[in-house]
């Protein structure tokens, strides 16, 4: 079956299966590379998008879900060749060491701060505990997102 | 239905979905949140032959009357976290769900059907004495939730039927539910225990109900402990004798996450620590 979507702002057309997972479309035949497969079971969050503005793990969606939507992944946050401002608050904290998980910390941050400009220590560890990474101890990542909570 | 060919269909209401249901049955795998439905398939256990997505069909509501809670199938848990005057003990166990995307994604209906060690919606919602709507080829049935796991992954649904809603009639005027996760802010269920209270005048529990949950493939009641609790005012000795019996003749889980003992002895703390603190209050 073929889809049409828009993905980062780019129409997309794409021959999928009914039962390809999204992340397998936007990794494997389109390319897109920052969504990665960590677990495949929503626990790491390596593989979020936004879906018309909606946080989704990719992995758990089917790729027939996205027709006729908007995917936005990391890549999308910046405008113009400049990064948004919860990508640079990542760059000046160091809050991403291998990278394989800021896409989906990064995206989770945004859906967050938008629900929650302030959020408490409390709220923020209970929204990321879909995001798992091995390297940063999680409080550069932290410490970036309450820079920007902050402004 | 516009990718009918295609194998993905989203059918646009719950006769749509009763009709394909009753030419596929079970060739084609229903999809509400997909957070456990996508891994059946990502995971090569099953290869359905179609998808019915449940994303057009209204079944996203929320609605409390007087005397009870409605709560339509593909309802997100996120909207149990945002809707006000539900249970405490429902409430509690929406939070629970780790992280943003699957509060958002996962839905109520799906959460009954998913194995341990997910099915902390299924346990809150079993302590509350929910009913199920089921739609199908033959009409509307109900069936109370105590009465829909017949086994491992077998439920109490015929092949053309879908879950369309969760009913509680008259809400118990107390309720609570705790759970143990290996790390504080996420990750499976080692063990949750829901409970219900209804109390006369005397204090005495007119009504209890005790869930509990991630020690077997799906959630179930303590109909022992129940019937020790009924007529009677609870008291820290009756719930430490009360406790012992919670997994009385339960095979629990004993696996890589926890030891079935691990498991047991859990239940017997969350147990307590909710009945204890109920007691304390007053």
């Amino acid at each position: 079956m073929r889809i049409r979507f828009k993905l980062d702002g780019q129409d997309v057309e794409v021959d999928v299966k009914h039962t390809d997972t999204l992340l397998k479309v936007l990794k494997d035949k389109i390319g897109v590379g920052s969504v990665n497969f960590g677990c495949g079971e929503g626990s790491c969050g390596a593989c979020m998008v936004l879906i018309n503005g909606r946080l989704r793990y990719s992995c758990l969606t089917l790729a027939g879900y996205v027709d006729g939507k908007e995917v936005t992944t990391v890549a999308g946050l910046a405008r113009d060749g400049e990064l948004s401002e919860i990508q640079k608050a990542f760059l000046e904290n160091d809050a991403a060491q291998c990278g394989y998980c800021t896409p989906g910390m990064i995206l989770t941050a945004k859906v967050l701060l938008e629900k929650n400009p302030t959020p408490s220590d409390e709220e923020l560890f209970d929204a990321l505990a879909g995001n798992l990474c091995r390297c940063t101890g999680y409080i550069p990542i932290i410490n970036a997102i309450k820079s920007v909570a902050k402004r | 239905m516009s990718l009918i060919a295609s194998g993905y269909l989203t059918p646009a209401n719950v006769q749509e979905v009763v009709s394909l249901k009753r030419k596929l049955r079970d060739k084609a795998l229903v999809v509400a949140g997909g957070t456990a439905a996508v891994q059946l398939i990502s995971k090569m256990i099953i290869e359905p032959q179609a998808i019915i997505s449940l994303e057009k069909v209204p079944l996203n509501y929320v609605k409390i009357r007087a005397n009870s809670i409605e709560i339509g199938a593909t309802t997100p848990i996120a909207r149990l976290i945002r809707s006000r005057g539900l249970p405490d003990a429902l409430k509690r166990a929406a939070e629970s769900i780790h992280g943003l995307a699957l509060k958002d994604m996962a839905t109520v209906g799906g959460n009954i059907f998913t194995p341990a060690p997910a099915g902390d919606i299924a346990t809150a919602l079993l302590a509350l004495d929910a009913i199920l709507i089921l739609r199908g080829g033959g009409g509307v049935r109900s069936v109370p939730l105590s009465k829909f796991y017949k086994g491992p992954l077998q439920f109490n649904i015929r092949p053309d039927e879908i879950l369309t809603a969760v009913k509680i009639n008259k809400p118990p005027k107390h309720s609570a539910f705790l759970k143990q996760t290996p790390w504080k802010y996420s990750g499976p269920t080692i063990a949750s225990v829901s409970v219900s209270l209804d109390l006369d005048r005397n204090g005495k529990a007119r009504r209890a109900m005790v869930a509990l949950g991630g020690l077997t493939t799906h959630p179930y009641r303590a109909k022992k402990v129940e019937k020790m609790f009924t007529g009677k005012k609870l008291t820290e000795q009756l719930i430490d004798g009360a406790a012992q019996q919670l997994t009385d003749g339960v095979e629990v889980i004993d696996d890589a996450l926890a030891s079935s003992w691990y498991r047991r002895e859990l239940a017997q703390v969350l147990f307590k620590r909710i009945l204890y603190d109920f007691i304390s209050r007053g």
